[in-house]
């Protein structure tokens, strides 16, 4: 199947791609915010919010709701993206009275160095041992409250590799589907992955046994090179495997000249896209 | 009323070595760094810290041999990468580390500061935070529905280090509209001594022009310093932006324990004050690129 369309962009890169493939989640009421590093989902919301979406509600950094940055900044934690909000999200209360209430904040994206076959997620040690680790990564953050409060988890990954995508993370910092099957439902905690978005692919997940399942493959990319790339058996999906759709030349216009002209979202590929 | 002004020696020598120090940070924001600087002149040793999300000050923190243990959510200087010397000290051995969600290390904080044994939270439940730290998390049930929660036990530091736009020299302390971390809604709260820095002391009638913006009490303060750009390198909203060049040298080498160890020195040892602390950073030109609207977000 090829999605490609007389709308489809002449040339895009992988990062334009996983920026609109991570777009096209998100709709209006939709209600999103975002932390450190987060380069493809604020340019995911920027641009759903230009074009399909404009009541998709964002709290920049998690600070400034509906801000009007210029352009993405070399952080989307500091003030340049949440300029111009309508309010200041106070971290305390505010903040946590949205995150902690499941009828709020319905969508996050998660970003994080390691992800398993059941979309637990490990930003804290590589290693077997939590005091000497191989690796001490930056540490769970909020991410740890976002995965078990109710919210739909749309995943991003910019270096889709047998490193990052494993059969069983060395830590929960984020539950996923846990040990899969309705493991989460037992804790008692709703919501859960949706997607994967990786440089290679669009990843979902099963809905019985909730092991993740190739959805569709980017342009150019093979089925074989997803697999490969995998620590896992990926699940195939019944009948014909998909083509990602590639973005729009207005999308990529967008990205390129409106939202980031720096190149922010190129940041975290292995190879400049 | 008790005044509460005195020099930035005097303000670090109520730290003991062996505290718990809460410290105001976010990755490139809002350390109050002169503080930090002043623990490692006085070569503090075995500090726990506690930081929502650590940055540079961390790293520094750990390069002097300051800290033993960290209490926080994530050490990171976001688009500077992570914290190699903090990473060095922890993968080493050197540094333990208690991770916490945000959540549940808002509600340790909140437990403290309202003097409750603990604080529940619904956040992490599922992952390895709560196993792994059985001496302050622990798995309940709701005893009204039987729902699993999660009981976060009360954090009390010894001390909170807080930099702020303005503060009287009583100690009340203000604000700018900014974004307000955790670390002014709870943390000051929750310690049992509040060690503050301030861009400028004003007199009290300033305060009262807009007491809305006063975020600290001065009856809980302890100590307060004038101290301008006092959250140099990471940026004061919206004071003044985070100084790029000062952050990229500092990635550059502090991955080499040595050379690491020579700049903290160089920024340390050689300056008596903070004016030649920030003229060895680069003086008025570095300061007016800073307070560029580019550079605060304007």
């Amino acid at each position: 199947m090829n999605a490609r369309s007389a709308d489809t962009a002449a040339d895009y890169t992988v990062d334009e791609l996983m920026v609109t493939a991570l777009a096209a989640q998100f709709g209006n009421g939709d209600q999103a915010c975002n932390g450190m590093a987060s380069f493809i989902p604020v340019a995911a919301f920027m641009l759903a919010r230009m074009t399909h979406a404009p009541e998709l509600i964002w709290i920049a950094s998690s600070v400034g709701l509906e801000p009007r940055p210029k352009r993405i900044p070399a952080s989307t934690l500091e003030a340049a993206l949440w300029r111009d909000s309508v309010m200041y999200i106070d971290q305390y209360t505010d903040f946590w009275n949205l995150v902690l209430n499941g009828r709020w904040i319905t969508k996050f994206c998660v970003g994080a160095a390691q992800m398993d076959c059941h979309g637990n997620v490990n930003n804290s040690v590589i290693g077997d041992d939590y005091h000497r680790p191989k690796v001490r990564l930056p540490g769970t953050a909020g991410l740890a409250d976002l995965c078990s409060l109710g919210k739909k988890l749309y995943y991003w990954h910019p270096d889709h590799s047998q490193r990052s995508f494993v059969e069983k993370v060395d830590f929960i910092s984020g539950a996923g589907f846990l040990e899969g099957g309705d493991a989460r439902e037992r804790l008692g905690l709703s919501g859960g992955p949706q997607a994967v978005v990786s440089n290679l692919a669009v990843m979902d997940f099963h809905p019985v046994n909730k092991r993740m399942r190739l959805k569709s493959v980017h342009p150019g990319v093979t089925v074989e090179q997803v697999r490969a790339a995998t620590g896992f058996e990926l699940l195939m999906p019944e009948g014909e495997l998909p083509e990602t759709a590639p973005p729009t030349r207005r999308q990529v216009e967008l990205i390129r000249e409106v939202i980031d002209p720096d190149d922010m979202r190129k940041s975290g590929f292995r190879r400049q896209p | 009323m008790q005044e509460k002004t005195t020099t930035i020696e005097k303000a670090v020598g109520l730290i003991r070595d062996g505290d718990v120090v809460a410290l105001q940070n976010m990755a490139t924001q809002a350390a109050p760094m002169a503080l930090v600087r002043e623990m490692i002149r006085q070569k503090k040793r075995h500090i726990g810290l506690v930081v929502l999300v650590g940055g540079i000050a961390v790293d520094w923190l750990a390069a002097a041999g300051v800290i033993d243990r960290l209490i926080g959510a994530a050490v990171s200087m976001e688009q500077f990468g992570l914290c190699q010397q903090y990473r060095a000290a922890v993968e080493a051995g050197r540094v333990r580390v208690e991770e916490l969600s945000e959540s549940l290390l808002n509600a340790r904080l909140g437990a403290g500061a309202r003097q409750l044994p603990f604080l529940p939270s619904r956040g992490a439940i599922g992952t390895d935070l709560i196993a792994q730290n059985p001496d302050n998390l622990r798995l309940i049930e709701d005893p009204f529905d039987g729902r699993p929660l999660v009981a976060c036990r009360a954090l009390v530091p010894d001390v909170a280090l807080v930099h702020a736009h303005r503060a009287d020299r009583f100690g009340n302390v203000q604000v700018e509209p900014t974004a307000l971390w955790p670390d002014l809604a709870v943390m000051p709260y929750a310690a049992r001594r509040v060690l503050v820095t301030a861009e400028e002391i004003v007199d009290s009638e300033i305060l009262r022009r807009h007491p809305e913006r006063t975020v600290l009490p001065g009856f809980i303060v302890d100590a307060v310093v004038e101290v301008p750009y006092g959250a140099h390198p990471t940026s004061f909203f919206p004071a003044y932006g985070y100084d790029e060049r000062f952050h990229r040298a500092w990635t550059e080498i502090s991955r080499d324990a040595g050379r690491a160890a020579a700049f903290v020195d160089r920024h340390l040892s050689t300056p008596r004050s903070q004016a030649e602390y920030l003229e060895a950073a680069g003086g008025e030109p570095m300061l007016a690129k800073i307070r560029e609207p580019a550079s605060t977000g304007g």
